[in-house]
C-alpha cells in the first residue's frame, strides 16, 4: 500500500517561555468554547480588543467572540486566503483591512450556506447575537466593520460605543477637559449596559462589575510586572513570546484565568533571570518592535532574529495597559464602575501627555519610544508596515522619523507585508532585509567599541 | 608576496567577480540565468584565469548579493547593503546616499564613515528595477543599452500613468501605435522609474552627494530623470556593475586584516572551487 501524501506540516514557532506555549491550548479552547456556549443558547457578541467594556459583558454572562482574533488564528494558521477572496469576489476592495475582510469573508460564506464555511479553523467564528462596536482614535474599521456585516446578518443589531480621549497638544493641559471626556464616556458605557440589558432581558448586577472592574485594575499591574521583568540581560522572553502572551490581556480581561496567566509569567521569568537564562545563549542586539501588528502566518522571523543574535525584549504592539498605581487618579477611590472604566481608559490615553510635553516637538507615541529604548537598553528599531492596517501604517514612519529628529540616530528596519494576507509576503526579501539589519547593527556597535 | 582578495556578487541578472590586490586584478561580469548556482565557480575561474592567478591564491572570498549562499567556496556572505556601502565609499568616497538599481531590486543607502547608518530596498515589485527597462524595452523592440542615448533625443517626454509593469508595456505599446516617437516614449519610462526611486529612497532624507550604482547607473536617461528629481548630478562609479563586489572583495580584506591585527586565525571555508552541490541533478 502507497503511503497517502499528506500536506506538508508547518512547524510549529519555538517559544522561550512555557507561558507563551500554553497560549495556543487557552485560545483554541476559548474559541471553542464560544461554539459550546452558542448551543447552550449563551447570548454571543462579536467584540473587539481595547473596548472598554471586556468586565461589562463579563459581567452580564455575555461571551464574547474576538473577531479581529479570528482572522489573526486563520492568517497565523495560513487559513485566510479563501476567506479573504470570498469577500474579494463580494467586490470589497483589497486595501480594506484584512482582519475585517478575513471575517466579512468568512460571515458572508457561513450565512450562505447556513452553516459553518468547511473545515474552519478552530470551529469557526459563531453567528452572533450582537455586534458591539468601539468606535475610537484606533481605527475605523471598528465601527464600519460591523456595518457591511449587517448586510449578511440584517437581525443581528450593532451597538457602537464612542470612548475618546483628549488628543496631544504641547502648549494645552488636557486635565482642563478631562472632566467632559469622562462624562461622554460613561454615558456611552450606560448606553452600552441598557441596550445589553434589552437585548438579553438581563439586569446587570453591580457589585459583580465593580469586582471585576478590580480584578481588571490589578491584571494590568501584573502584566506590566511582569513584562518590566525583561529588561534583564539577557532577555528571557522577546516579542515572538509577547505576540502570545498578549492573549490573556486583550481577549480574557476581567477574567481570574488572565491574572493568575500572567502570575504564572513573572513567577516563570524571575526563575530565568534567575538562572540567567536568556531567550538565546549570546545575546548580541537588543532590539524594540517600535510599531506595527505583525504578519500572524510569519511568526518565526523572530525566530530567525534570534539566530543572528538579535532578541526583542519590548514591543508596543499589544501593550496595552500601564500600572495604574502610576496614574495620577487614584482608581480605588472611583466607587462607580462605569466610572472607573472610563478614568483607566483616559488616563491610560494620556499617560505620556507630560512627559512628551517636556522635549521640545516629541510626542507622547515618542516618549514611549524613548522610554522604552533606555529602560530595555535597546540598540535598534523595527516596524512593521502592514498594508492592509491603515491605523498603523499611517503614523509609522512619522514616528521613526520623529525619534530621530527629538532622540537619537538609531538602526532601524521596516519590514513590508500584511497581518493575514500571505500573498504580500516574501520569506527570502524578509530575510534579506534582516541580514542586512544585522550587519547595519553590527557596525554600530564596532563604532561604539 | 601579495594578498588577492575575491568578491562575488550574485545578482538576480548578473554575476560579477572582482580579484583585488591594492586595486582591481581582474573582473568579469556575466549573466547570472537561471544556472546561475551552478555557475558560480565558472564565472570564478574565469577571472582566476584573467588574473594569472589559481584558486589557491586568493587570501579570502566573499560572496554577495541574491545568490550568495550559493557560493560554497566562499569565506564569508555579507549582504549586498554592506557590500555596496564598502564598495561605494571606496570608490567615491564623498558619497552619502546611494541608489543602487539593480535588475530586480532598488536599494537606498545612507552611509555615515563608510558605515550604514539606514537604508530601504524595493523588492517586492519589479517597477523602478532594471527589470522594467528590459520588459519596456522588449515591448518597444530596441536593445536595452539603447535606450540611455535615445531618451536624450527626445522631444515631447510622454507621461506613463501606470505603475505596474505589466500595464506599463500596454500602455506604452498601444502609444506607439498611436504615432508617438519612441525617444519620448523611453524617457516617460524613464522619468516613472526615477520618481518610484527617488520616493522609496527619500524615506532616508537624501544627503549629498549621491551615488547611483548597479545596472542601472549605465543608463543615461534613467541617470538624467534620477537627477532632475534630486536637483543636482550624481556620483557614478567607473564601473557600477562591479561596486557590489569590489565592496565584498575589500570586507574580505578587512577581515583578513583584522584577524592578523588581533593575532587571530584566519577562519576560512576551505571548499574548493566547485559548483554548488545541493541542489538536485535531475
Amino acid at each position: 500500500m502507497t503511503e497517502e501524501k499528506k500536506p506538508e506540516q508547518r512547524k510549529k514557532r519555538r517559544t522561550a517561555t512555557e507561558a507563551a506555549s500554553k497560549i495556543g491550548p487557552i485560545a483554541k479552547a476559548r474559541t471553542l468554547g464560544v461554539l459550546q456556549s452558542k448551543e447552550e443558547g449563551k447570548p454571543i457578541a462579536y467584540a473587539f480588543i481595547i473596548c472598554a467594556y471586556e468586565e461589562i459583558i463579563r459581567a452580564m454572562d455575555i461571551v464574547p467572540h474576538w473577531v479581529e482574533n479570528y482572522a489573526g488564528i486563520c492568517g497565523a494558521k495560513r487559513e485566510a486566503p479563501r476567506f479573504l477572496e470570498r469577500a474579494e469576489a463580494l467586490s470589497f476592495s483589497r486595501s480594506l483591512c484584512t482582519y475585517a475582510l478575513c471575517g466579512l469573508g468568512f460571515d458572508a460564506w457561513r450565512e450562505e450556506l447556513d452553516e459553518m464555511p468547511p473545515d474552519p479553523p478552530w470551529g469557526g467564528q459563531v453567528r452572533p447575537d450582537m455586534m458591539l462596536g468601539s468606535g475610537q482614535m484606533l481605527c475605523d474599521p471598528r465601527n464600519k466593520w460591523y456595518q457591511a456585516a449587517q448586510h449578511y446578518m440584517p437581525d443581528v443589531p450593532i451597538y457602537n460605543v464612542e470612548l475618546l480621549w483628549p488628543p496631544y497638544e504641547e502648549d494645552y493641559d488636557y486635565r482642563e477637559v478631562q472632566d467632559y471626556y469622562i462624562k461622554h464616556m460613561v454615558g456611552q458605557l450606560k448606553g452600552l449596559v441598557e441596550f445589553l440589558e434589552r437585548r438579553t432581558g438581563r439586569k446587570m448586577d453591580w457589585n459583580r462589575l465593580s469586582e471585576l472592574v478590580d480584578l481588571a485594575d490589578r491584571t494590568w499591574d501584573i502584566f506590566i510586572e511582569a513584562y518590566e521583568l525583561r529588561q534583564a540581560i539577557p532577555c528571557p522572553m522577546g516579542t515572538g513570546d509577547a505576540m502570545n502572551t498578549m492573549v490573556p490581556l486583550t481577549f480574557m480581561l476581567g477574567t481570574q484565568e488572565a491574572y493568575d496567566f500572567y502570575k504564572d509569567l513573572r513567577d516563570e521569568l524571575k526563575r530565568k533571570i534567575a538562572n540567567k537564562e536568556g531567550i538565546i545563549p549570546d545575546e548580541k542586539y537588543r532590539l524594540i518592535w517600535g510599531g506595527g501588528l505583525p504578519a500572524w502566518f510569519a511568526l518565526a522571523d523572530f525566530n530567525y532574529f534570534n539566530s543572528k543574535g538579535a532578541v526583542f525584549p519590548v514591543e508596543t504592539t499589544y501593550r496595552m495597559a500601564e500600572a495604574t498605581y502610576n496614574f495620577d487618579v487614584d482608581l480605588k477611590k472611583i466607587s462607580d464602575p462605569l466610572e472607573h472604566i472610563a478614568w483607566r481608559w483616559l488616563k491610560y490615553w494620556t499617560y505620556r501627555h507630560d512627559k512628551a510635553r517636556k522635549r521640545p516637538g516629541s510626542h507622547p507615541d515618542i516618549e514611549r519610544l524613548i522610554q522604552y529604548i533606555e529602560d530595555y537598553k535597546i540598540d535598534g528599531i523595527v516596524m512593521h508596515l502592514a498594508f492592509s492596517c491603515r491605523t498603523w501604517h499611517l503614523g509609522l514612519i512619522w514616528q521613526l522619523n520623529l525619534l530621530k529628529k527629538v532622540y537619537k540616530d538609531i538602526p532601524s528596519l521596516v519590514l513590508e507585508s500584511d497581518i493575514v494576507d500571505i500573498s504580500s509576503y516574501n520569506e527570502a526579501d524578509t530575510r534579506a532585509r534582516i541580514d542586512a539589519f544585522i550587519d547595519t547593527l553590527e557596525a554600530a556597535k564596532s563604532k561604539r567599541r | 608576496m601579495a594578498q588577492y582578495f575575491a568578491g562575488v556578487d550574485i545578482g538576480s541578472t548578473m554575476t560579477k567577480v572582482v580579484i583585488m590586490d591594492e586595486a582591481v586584478v581582474a573582473s568579469v561580469i556575466g549573466a547570472s540565468g537561471t544556472e546561475h548556482r551552478r555557475l558560480a565557480n565558472r564565472v570564478m575561474a574565469e577571472a582566476l584565469a584573467n588574473a594569472g592567478l589559481n584558486f589557491d591564491d586568493i587570501t579570502y572570498v566573499v560572496a554577495t548579493g541574491y545568490g550568495r549562499i550559493n557560493v560554497p567556496f566562499a569565506d564569508k556572505q555579507i549582504t549586498e547593503i554592506s557590500c555596496h556601502a564598502r564598495g561605494t565609499s571606496s570608490l567615491l568616497p564623498t558619497a552619502r546616499t546611494v541608489i543602487d538599481i539593480g535588475g530586480q531590486d532598488c536599494k537606498g543607502i545612507k552611509l555615515r564613515n563608510g558605515q550604514v547608518v539606514d537604508f530601504v530596498m524595493n523588492d517586492k515589485c519589479a517597477a523602478g528595477t532594471g527589470r522594467f527597462l528590459e520588459i519596456i524595452a522588449e515591448g518597444l523592440g530596441i536593445e536595452l543599452e539603447e535606450m540611455g542615448e535615445l531618451s536624450l533625443t527626445a522631444n515631447n517626454e510622454v507621461s506613463i500613468s501606470n505603475t505596474c509593469t505589466v500595464f506599463a508595456e500596454q500602455e506604452v505599446v498601444s502609444k506607439l501605435a498611436e504615432g508617438v516617437p519612441t525617444a519620448d516614449l523611453v524617457a516617460g519610462v524613464h522619468k516613472a522609474i526615477a520618481t518610484r526611486i527617488y520616493r522609496m529612497v527619500s524615506r532616508l532624507k537624501i544627503e549629498k552627494e549621491v551615488a547611483v550604482t548597479g545596472g542601472g547607473a549605465k543608463n543615461i536617461g534613467l541617470v538624467r530623470a534620477l537627477e532632475a528629481k534630486l536637483g543636482y548630478p550624481v556620483l557614478i562609479p567607473p564601473e557600477p556593475l562591479l561596486t557590489g563586489a569590489i565592496g565584498a572583495a575589500l570586507l574580505g580584506k578587512d577581515v583578513v586584516q583584522s584577524a592578523a591585527k588581533d593575532g587571530l586565525p584566519l577562519v576560512r571555508s576551505r571548499h574548493p572551487l566547485q559548483e554548488a552541490t545541493f541542489f538536485t541533478q535531475n
